[in-house]
């Protein structure tokens, strides 16, 4: 099949995006690098102290107008920005391809997921609605305003790089306040693009800005006194040492949502043909690279079910078409990049060594199709008699890695899964209804799935998360959005 | 060529859809007794096609398996012939249009019947495609 075509031409410089105007940054330039071909295709300022203070003084001086700007005039920007993104959705979906590396039906699907956050956020005349009651004593009345707070920065990550900052920044522009985007410098491309799209739909300068780079911009938002809150998903020793730790220290609010080591649980009673796309979407798609990844299959029953079902498992694993992501018939694409591949290799190595037997060895990728250098492919690697206290079993591999341990029944896997130092997204797959509540109910874990692989929550459900997967309080999209993006004003009136 | 994704799957429905609306345009230009008709089904397949795509772009997410749920739909099996010979009669017309339908309508089928678990809004469409088409079958025999 041929490849769709390819939105970004040439090397482009990426520019940074403060005060309505796209600046050049005078930081120095890193390769943006189209992992599938290992070819640079945009090269990104790593940008200065100066210039993340230059953003952050456009947000301030914009916020005082933006507030008073009404909700509803507000979210006319957002309509207009949702309209922008449809037509543009086929673009932004390709862009993600390119940049990421992931197949066009998971870009696709990224999008889409974003745009919805940017639906919701539109309806916050509604949702950012206080409550009140009269006569709290007589002849006084008691009400709750939430009022927005200023500037907010939003940390995104690798391999999300459409749809992680639209868990954030719609609601934060919605309710009033200000925003900072910082890309991952590794992926900057999908979010030049919202940029360019929120230029046009003509929200004020300053309200929404977006500047690239890396340590330095953190830094520089966690330092900054005028940011009020920062959200962040990327790793947990990032987010839980230093994005939770710093804005503790400055007294920000802080979203943190980090790594996580998913069980699926396999219970003998599944429907084993509708459970299998279902484990290769989860374990293999977008690479293997999410937070909601499965990582280990956990499979309950006999020794004559775990076989017959994990032989179906390796048999369709094992012809999952590898390649360039725009190329439809594409099923896995490349990881992000040759280093994230060797850290990859480097857990394999450590199953073997371990004593897990290699049941499909994905380390050279020979289901590669099409012309393309190997520096990021990988084929599914599967390993069985895989143990709890394995690196394998315990670690964020975040690459196409399918651990397979046994348990001996449902309380078993549920101590196993709840074992690790995550929480983020397991799940089980039964037709019990009983085995189903019993998992729901004793599971440590942000999102729980039940018979679905990916448990990614809808933009009108916050995207939750325990143990080391989540920093914070209150979570990123819908109500919960709402909430962190605002003060709670609690007014007691009596007038006399 | 065996199916594997969605993305693929959708671009070969708008490939069947496209071929035969100009396979219908050209009947309409050179059987004036069928012309409304045909022209109708043409007008009828670009709908299909806006339908289709709506939707997929509409609920394309990663809570259902994009990548895995057309397994065992080979478009090898689906091909259709869109070309008439020049001495062809309406009749002819007729039967080749027919056949075309039949081969469509058990693309849509199939595709439905293997996705259905997994995707649940594509293969909807497709069912209430294929149901048009099958009206379309009928109408064809009764102008034989």
């Amino acid at each position: 099949m041929a490849l769709l075509e390819e939105p970004i031409k040439g090397v482009p410089v990426v520019k940074n995006y403060i005060a309505g105007e796209w600046v050049e940054s005078k930081g120095e330039l890193k390769d943006v690098v189209n992992p599938a071909k290992n070819e640079a295709i945009a090269k990104v300022p790593i940008s200065t102290r100066e210039e993340i203070d230059a953003a952050v003084e456009a947000a301030q001086q914009a916020f005082p107008d933006w507030r008073r700007t009404t909700p509803l005039a507000r979210v006319r920007c957002l309509f207009r920005l949702k309209e922008l993104l449809e037509e543009q959705f086929e673009d932004c979906s390709r862009i993600q391809t390119q940049e990421h590396g992931k197949t066009i039906d998971e870009s696709r699907g990224e999008s889409r997921r974003g745009i919805e956050n940017v639906e919701v956020a539109t309806g916050i005349p509604s949702l950012m609605m206080g409550y009140n009651l009269e006569d709290i004593a007589s002849g006084i009345d008691e009400y709750l305003i939430r009022q927005p707070l200023g500037v907010f920065g939003v940390i995104g990550p690798f391999n999300f790089p459409f749809m992680i900052p639209l868990w954030s920044a719609p609601y934060a522009v919605a309710t009033g306040n200000t925003v900072v985007i910082k890309p991952s410098s590794e992926v900057p491309l999908s979010q030049r693009k919202i940029a360019e799209l929120v230029d046009e739909a003509g929200f004020p300068p300053g309200v929404y800005n977006l500047v690239n780079g890396g340590r330095t911009v953190v830094n520089g938002m966690l330092e900054h006194p005028d940011i009020k809150g920062i959200t962040f998903v990327g790793s947990t020793p990032t987010g839980r040492d230093v994005i939770y730790k710093k804005c503790g220290e400055t007294g920000k609010r802080v979203i943190a949502q980090c790594g996580a080591k998913n069980y699926m649980v396999i219970m003998p009673d599944c429907n084993v043909q509708r459970t299998i796309p279902a484990l290769m979407t989860s374990f293999f798609g977008n690479t293997g690279q999410r937070c909601l990844s499965g990582t280990v299959l956990c499979v309950v029953g006999d020794d004559a079910f775990c076989n017959r079902f994990l032989n179906d498992v390796v048999d369709t694993a094992s012809k999952i078409k590898v390649g360039y992501g725009l190329d439809e018939s594409i099923q896995m694409g490349p990881v992000r990049d040759a280093k994230k591949k060797a850290e990859i290799l480097g857990y394999i190595e450590d199953g073997i060594k371990a004593g897990a037997k290699l049941r499909l060895d994905g380390r050279k990728p020979t289901n590669l199709v099409g012309d393309y250098p190997e520096t990021c492919f990988l084929n599914p690697t599967i390993f069985e008699n895989v143990t709890p206290d394995m690196r394998i079993a315990q670690e964020e591999i975040f690459g196409p890695v399918m651990s397979v341990i046994r348990a001996k029944n449902l309380d078993e896997a549920i101590d196993m899964a709840n074992s690790t130092s995550f929480g983020n997204g397991h799940a089980i797959f039964t037709s019990s209804g009983k085995a189903a509540r019993q998992f729901q109910y004793n599971i440590i874990s942000g999102n729980v799935g039940i018979n679905i692989g990916i448990v990614a929550p809808m933009a009108f459900f916050p995207f939750s998360g325990m143990k080391d997967s989540f920093f914070g309080v209150l979570h990123t999209q819908g109500q919960e959005a709402v909430r962190f993006f605002t003060e709670s004003k609690v007014v007691i009136q009596r007038w006399l | 060529m065996e199916l594997n994704t969605a993305s693929e799957a959708i671009s070969f429905s708008r490939e069947l859809e496209d071929e035969s609306a100009k396979f219908y345009g050209n009947l309409a230009q050179k059987y004036v007794k069928g012309e409304e008709e045909f022209l109708s089904f043409a007008k009828e397949n670009n709908k299909n096609i806006v339908q289709v795509e709506r939707v997929y772009y509409g609920v394309i997410t990663d809570a259902i398996e994009g990548c895995f749920s057309f397994k065992g739909i080979d478009t090898d099996n689906y091909s259709i012939e869109t070309k008439l010979s020049e001495s062809a009669s309406y009749a002819d017309a007729l039967r080749a249009a027919i056949a075309l339908e039949g081969k469509i309508t058990k693309f849509y089928l199939d595709a439905a019947e293997v996705s259905k678990s997994l995707m649940a809004d594509v293969p909807r469409v497709f069912e209430m495609i294929a149901k048009k088409r099958n009206e379309r079958i009928l109408k064809l025999k009764s102008l034989l």
